[in-house]
């Protein structure tokens, strides 16, 4: 049975649920930033769009482009929330709902047609009622696969509905150029014309399947599919995504830290986090990985370390970050710093220690654990964070979902 | 947007279909109509939800924000226009 799949996506979305939340925004060319002093444009309206303003430039690079620019200090939990709603009603179409990314849902409505009408059907009410109860639009796309629907929602924005039926995907495949299909990033699309003189979808699709694996190795066949149109895989609820298999935070820091304090005060939040988030979810683990970035944006390292029982404790998980942090050997200033903890395993029912000191230090984290739960993160916290005027996460994961952490995967 | 975090008192219409709709609030002994609620949206922090609505009353937009957990209004934010 051919499948119908929609991809929807949500035009210029943090920046339209700005201008919805402040109708003096609407119209005009504005741009979400982040919290911190040193922050790139996060989204661009479509205003702004319009004067070359993009996602990832610098607030001055907007501002050059379009001096008339608003800058919206961005608000994570109006966008959560505001997803969330849209994935409930997408729900009521389908169970069979991916969500992307915050800002993006796969449907499987294949089965849905006999009760709810055709996918174009659909489709138009979603957008009705996106429009209706949210005051934002979104371009959708429809197609039997997912990578083919993906293209079609991308066809038409803002405010798009574009359908590619199955008797015309090759003739809108011919001539698209590799690099708009997902998946195609800008480094393969290069290989793909200096190496195999393939510039578009349509020679992809023809290309010789042994000389693309012999270039690209075990993908090469997959790219002769894309190339192709073809796609079988499945629209995945979050419920049967694969399993989570760590448990991390990272933090890009407002400015180059250098300094010693500094960086162990970035690692102590860092721990306390990623303890949180494995204490809520009953889990500790035995490797622990630090990731570090340097000022240049280009040099990532990042080294583990697996320790003999799984810890979860954030006095613990910190001793032994900054440990690994040492054995580094970085000693120039750093941009971004990221724990986290895998080799999972629940947690309950651990042996209790047989010293008093870790006795107290497991009371110590229930007790601050349950204020936090009550209060909020960091209400109470290590002595030397209260200085810290940003604590906590202020980005949203890509990996996030309405509902958090689902299968995580323990040993 | 500027950061105001002041008790406020509000009156409020509770409908059917979980429908909560400020209709006017006082601040600082003024008391402002609300015109419109641009948006609405929740949060939690800790246990609390909390319920955040952006309303005009015309001359500026201003955002409330219920607490489930200690049921008591706030101004949080607001923004001349």
């Amino acid at each position: 049975m051919t499948r119908s799949i929609i991809h929807l996506d949500m035009n210029a979305f943090f920046a339209s649920v700005e201008q919805q939340a402040n109708p003096e925004l609407k119209g005009k060319p504005i741009a979400v930033v982040g919290a911190s002093h040193r922050t790139v444009i996060t989204t661009a309206s479509y205003e702004a769009r319009a004067f070359g303003v993009k996602t990832g430039m610098a607030i001055w690079e907007g501002k050059r482009a379009c001096p008339e620019l608003i800058i919206v200090k961005g608000d994570n939990k109006k966008y959560t929330h505001t997803s969330s709603r849209i994935t409930a009603m997408l729900r009521e179409y389908t169970p069979l709902v991916e969500v992307f990314s915050i800002d993006e849902a796969f449907l499987d409505v294949t089965h849905s047609q006999a009760l709810y009408g055709p996918a174009e059907t659909i489709a138009y009410q979603l957008k009705a009622r996106i429009r209706h109860e949210l005051g934002l639009t979104c371009s959708i796309g429809i197609a039997p696969n997912k990578l083919l629907a993906k293209l079609a929602s991308d066809m038409k924005k803002p405010d798009g509905l574009t359908v590619i039926p199955p008797d015309r995907v090759g003739e809108i495949l011919e001539r698209l150029p590799v690099g708009d299909l997902c998946g195609v990033g800008k480094r393969l699309q290069k290989q793909l014309a200096l190496y195999c003189n393939v510039h578009t979808c349509g020679e992809l699709g023809r290309a010789d399947e042994g000389m693309l694996t012999r270039r690209f190795g075990i993908i090469g066949k997959r790219l002769k599919e894309m190339g192709q149109g073809l796609d079988d895989s499945p629209v995945v609820p979050v419920e049967e995504e694969e399993q989570v298999k760590s448990v991390g935070h990272s933090m890009t820091l407002p400015r180059d830290v250098e300094s010693r304090d500094d960086i162990l005060k970035r690692l102590l939040q860092l721990s306390e986090m990623v303890g949180r988030r494995a204490r809520r979810y009953g889990l500790a683990g035995k490797t622990l990985s630090v990731q570090v970035r340097l000022g240049d944006f280009f040099s990532n390292f990042q080294k583990q370390t697996t320790l003999s029982t799984p810890i979860n404790l954030s006095d613990d998980i910190y001793q032994t970050a900054v440990r690994v942090f040492d054995s580094m050997g970085i000693d120039q200033p750093i941009r971004l710093l990221g724990i986290s903890l895998s080799n999972l395993y629940e947690h309950e029912g651990q042996q209790i220690s047989l010293f008093e000191s870790d006795r107290k230090k497991e009371q110590l984290t229930r007790a601050m654990d349950a204020v936090n739960n009550k209060l909020g993160d960091f209400k109470v916290t290590f002595g030397s964070l209260l200085d810290e005027k940003e604590k906590g996460s202020h980005v949203i994961s890509p990996a996030w979902k309405p509902e958090g952490i689902r299968n995580v995967g323990v040993t | 947007m500027e950061l105001i975090r002041e008790p406020i008192r509000v009156a409020v219409v509770f409908g059917p279909g979980r429908q909560i709709k400020p209709v006017w609030f006082e601040w600082r002994r003024r008391k402002h109509a609300i015109q419109q609620t641009t948006y609405t949206w929740t949060d939690r922090v800790g246990d609390d939800t909390r319920l955040h609505f952006s309303v005009s009353d015309g001359e500026a937009l201003f955002e409330l924000v219920y607490s489930t957990a200690r049921q008591n209004w706030e101004l949080l934010n607001l923004q001349t226009e």
